[in-house]
């Protein structure tokens, strides 16, 4: 890394960095505050994390400009082991999820990143965008009419305000007023305070109360292991996002490295496991943040505000939080991909609709993600399967039978292909020609090898021609066609 | 020297230009070289001060972001192509007018420390503004870029100020390293000072190889037929050289640039961008 690298990164951007940090912190506090009731843990759980995620990544991330922090993707997967084991459990988690995310990165796994296709990638973020607003469901359900008006009110303010100025952010607005009528009509309606303790001093370095025994480790690396896959799914989706949004590149693995060495740092200084967020990320570019500062001042902002502001903080009606929730969800949400849906391939729309439904159904983005990429090999798989055509011409008077396979033969394909020959021809000769073919796996290999031996049952002498390649290693490697006692062994049952 | 290799003259829109184009011309000229003028657009300039902090994202938010920011790219980047192309052939036309026999003209995407290196091959001579377009704004008397260009690249770099005097005295700045020497063998082997007088300034810390390499130089560059003269000095250099500067009427510094890692230019400094602001002549760097 040279010298010009770390003023490009750092210094190129400033004003616009810091000014970008201000707006994202100002946006980081609801959300930290937000995901940490998601948990299940007190708001200075979530906004430690927060800060100590947005400043380190700064240093150790591979993507200038993204912001990350504690988020609603791995909030939700920590649900059940807070509740079961508690807080010092999931502390543990969270540095044994930065350790394996460094683990990760080291073994370059972000290249894995490949397989995961564009309507996964969609699907993603929908899904995720209707977990966030999910989540303000609780805060919406048996509660007085104000908190609707206070809501609404919140909405209309976030994105009324900037038609008046975009100087000012707008959530900022947003809960001053709320807050302001909250405390100035003395409402009796849930405040940031009656959630849990807020940080009242700068964080510490503490080690979690925990047995460190193998009983322990079998409980968190379950939870790690998931924390770890959707922590980097979602940093290096945004990641490429932000690449586009930037024309510019990120290093992916330093990425992982980075987000890990994040989190093992968040856990020790009692912070909640994080990852890049898409909503804050475009909220940062959006505002002119594009190097590191951005990031680091956007985590020292929001220290500085809530522990110097605390009070204030806790005074925030949840209405206002939840509408600045509202806003992220309906902005990380790819409104796109429903018109889409009607003018993508089905398989493509089958895709994406599967991961958020998965996602959805078991608040697990791993799993989600899992559907959509096993779902889209199969479609691929499908789609390939269908390039095979066998054409067959007689010859030589009716004695001999020539077929041309051409395409690609594999799982997918191997009972087309051996469905596509006629065994009940009396002829003397079969020629298959497969010059223009691939044989790809030993299903197709054993696929030929049946039509083969089929063949010579009938009575006919068989020859295959023009095994390219790619296709006679297969074949040499796995065929037994041209062994002896092939029959026996193939057809023998 | 290769006859065929050209003298580049790396300009951009600021009232360097044309001072770079004069002194590129100049350079061209005594030595017989092709010359090419190169405007370097940066794809990622540094960002204008952003408008909008409101931090509200509503609906397809990401899209109408990237649409936002590819359009804004697009329409500046053909707005500098087409500037630019104007603006090269301007300076063409003047460096033609003056003297110059083969001028070529070429934009490249990119930044200046990354484009100079890929370009090198070519070259042999750089002739670069002391000052270009993204420092204007700064207090610093020496372009952002400059230091980072020269370093880029090992072919010598005329840093020009911003007007130009036809150079007639040249101050050779020598320390004895094996920069500032090989410097003498090159600056002997070239037309492009030949028939100046030249003056060896020997400044600093006392060196005992210091009077012996001094007097060498002396005589290999008399010996290629230069008027020399020169001198030994303890003392602060940056000071020597400016009083000598003065003192001699020598309107050309020579002198041997960042030998030192760019760390210890962070932290320490650098003899050689003190040397440069302190000089506000045309200064040849030694690579």
């Amino acid at each position: 890394m040279s010298l010009q690298t770390l003023r490009q990164d750092w210094l190129s951007n400033v004003r616009n960095d810091l000014l970008a940090g201000l707006v994202v912190a100002l946006a980081l506090i609801p959300e930290a505050i937000a995901f940490s009731i998601i948990a299940g843990v007190d708001p200075k759980v979530g906004l430690y994390a927060s800060f100590s995620i947005a400043t380190i990544i700064a240093f150790t991330g591979g993507r200038p400009g993204m912001i990350s922090a504690a988020t609603g993707a791995m909030a939700l997967l920590m649900v059940s082991l807070v509740k079961d084991h508690g807080l010092e459990y999931l502390l543990a988690a969270t540095v044994l999820t930065g350790v394996l995310q460094v683990i990760a990165g080291w073994v370059r796994l972000g290249a894995l990143m490949r397989f995961v296709s564009r309507s996964v990638v969609t699907g993603f973020v929908n899904a995720l965008a209707i977990l966030i607003f999910l989540a303000q469901l609780p805060e919406l359900t048996n509660v007085t009419w104000h908190v609707y008006a206070m809501t609404a009110a919140g909405l209309g303010i976030i994105y009324g305000f900037p038609y008046i100025t975009k100087a000012v952010p707008s959530p900022l607005v947003t809960i001053v007023v709320l807050t302001g009528i909250a405390i100035a009509l003395d409402l009796d309606i849930r405040t940031v305070g009656d959630m849990g303790d807020l940080p009242d001093s700068l964080p510490m370095f503490l080690i979690p109360n925990i047995p460190l025994t193998w009983e322990t480790l079998a409980i968190i690396f379950p939870y790690s292991l998931t924390l770890m896959v959707v922590g980097l799914l979602e940093s290096l989706m945004t990641a490429t996002i932000v690449d586009d949004l930037t024309d510019t590149k990120s290093d992916k693995n330093r990425e992982c490295v980075g987000q890990g060495v994040a989190n093992i740092a968040t856990g020790f200084i009692g912070g909640m496991a994080g990852c890049a967020m898409i909503g804050q990320s475009i909220i940062n570019i959006k505002s002119g943040g594009r190097g590191r500062l951005s990031s680091l001042a956007a985590g020292a902002f929001l220290l500085l505000m809530v522990v110097f502001l605390g009070d204030w903080v806790a005074k925030i009606p949840m209405a206002a939080l939840v509408a600045v929730m509202i806003m992220v969800s309906i902005g990380t949400f790819n409104w796109g991909s429903i018109k889409n849906l009607r003018e993508h391939p089905k398989s493509s729309s089958v895709v994406m609709i599967a991961t958020v439904a998965v996602t959805v159904a078991t608040h697990d983005l791993a799993m989600g993600v899992l559907t959509g990429v096993l779902l889209s090999g199969f479609f691929f798989a499908h789609k390939v399967g269908q390039i095979l055509r066998v054409k067959s011409q007689s010859e030589d008077e009716g004695r001999t039978r020539t077929y041309q396979v051409i395409g690609q033969v594999f799982f997918a394909s191997a009972d087309r292909f051996a469905n596509a020959f006629d065994y009940k021809e009396v002829i003397d000769k079969v020629r298959i020609d497969v010059s223009r073919a691939h044989f790809w796996d030993i299903t197709a290999v054993s696929a030929l090898d049946k039509a083969v031996i089929k063949f010579r049952r009938e009575g006919a002498e068989v020859e295959v021609i023009g095994l390219n390649e790619a296709s006679a290693t297969m074949v040499d490697r796995f065929g037994i066609h041209d062994k002896d006692g092939a029959d026996d062994m193939l057809m023998g049952h | 020297m290769n006859e065929d290799k050209k003298v580049m003259a790396c300009v951009d829109q600021s009232k360097y230009a044309e001072s770079v184009a004069d002194y590129a011309t100049w350079a061209a000229r005594r030595m017989q070289a092709p010359m090419e003028l190169l405007h370097v657009i940066d794809r990622h300039p540094r960002l204008e001060a952003v408008q909008d902090h409101s931090g509200a994202i509503g609906l397809d938010a990401q899209e109408n972001l990237l649409k936002r920011l590819s359009d804004e790219d697009e329409t500046r980047t053909r707005a500098a192509r087409e500037v630019g192309r104007v603006f090269l052939n301007g300076l063409r036309e003047r460096a033609m007018a003056s003297g110059a026999f083969v001028v070529d003209v070429r934009q490249r995407h990119g930044e200046l420390d990354t484009t100079l290196p890929e370009l090198q091959g070519g070259v042999r001579l750089f002739v670069l503004g002391r000052r270009g377009a993204s420092a204007q704004a700064t207090q610093r008397d020496l372009g952002r870029n400059l230091e980072w260009v020269v370093r880029s690249v090992n072919k010598p770099v005329l840093a020009v100020p911003d007007e130009f005097r036809e150079p007639s005295r040249v101050l050779y700045a020598f320390d004895g390293s094996s920069v500032t020497r090989q410097g003498i063998q090159m600056v002997a082997g070239s037309p492009l000072l030949r028939g100046l007088p030249i003056h060896l300034l020997m400044a600093g810390k006392p060196k005992v190889q210091g009077p012996k390499q001094i007097e060498e130089a002396r005589t290999v560059l008399e010996a290629a037929g230069f008027q020399v003269s020169m001198e030994i000095h303890l003392g602060d250099p940056e000071t020597l050289i400016a009083q000598a500067m003065k003192s001699r009427k020598c309107d050309l510094l020579v002198m041997g640039a960042y030998s030192h890692s760019p760390w210890r230019s962070l932290f320490v400094g650098s003899k050689t961008t003190d040397l440069l602001r302190s000089a506000a002549v045309p200064t040849l760097l030694l690579r």
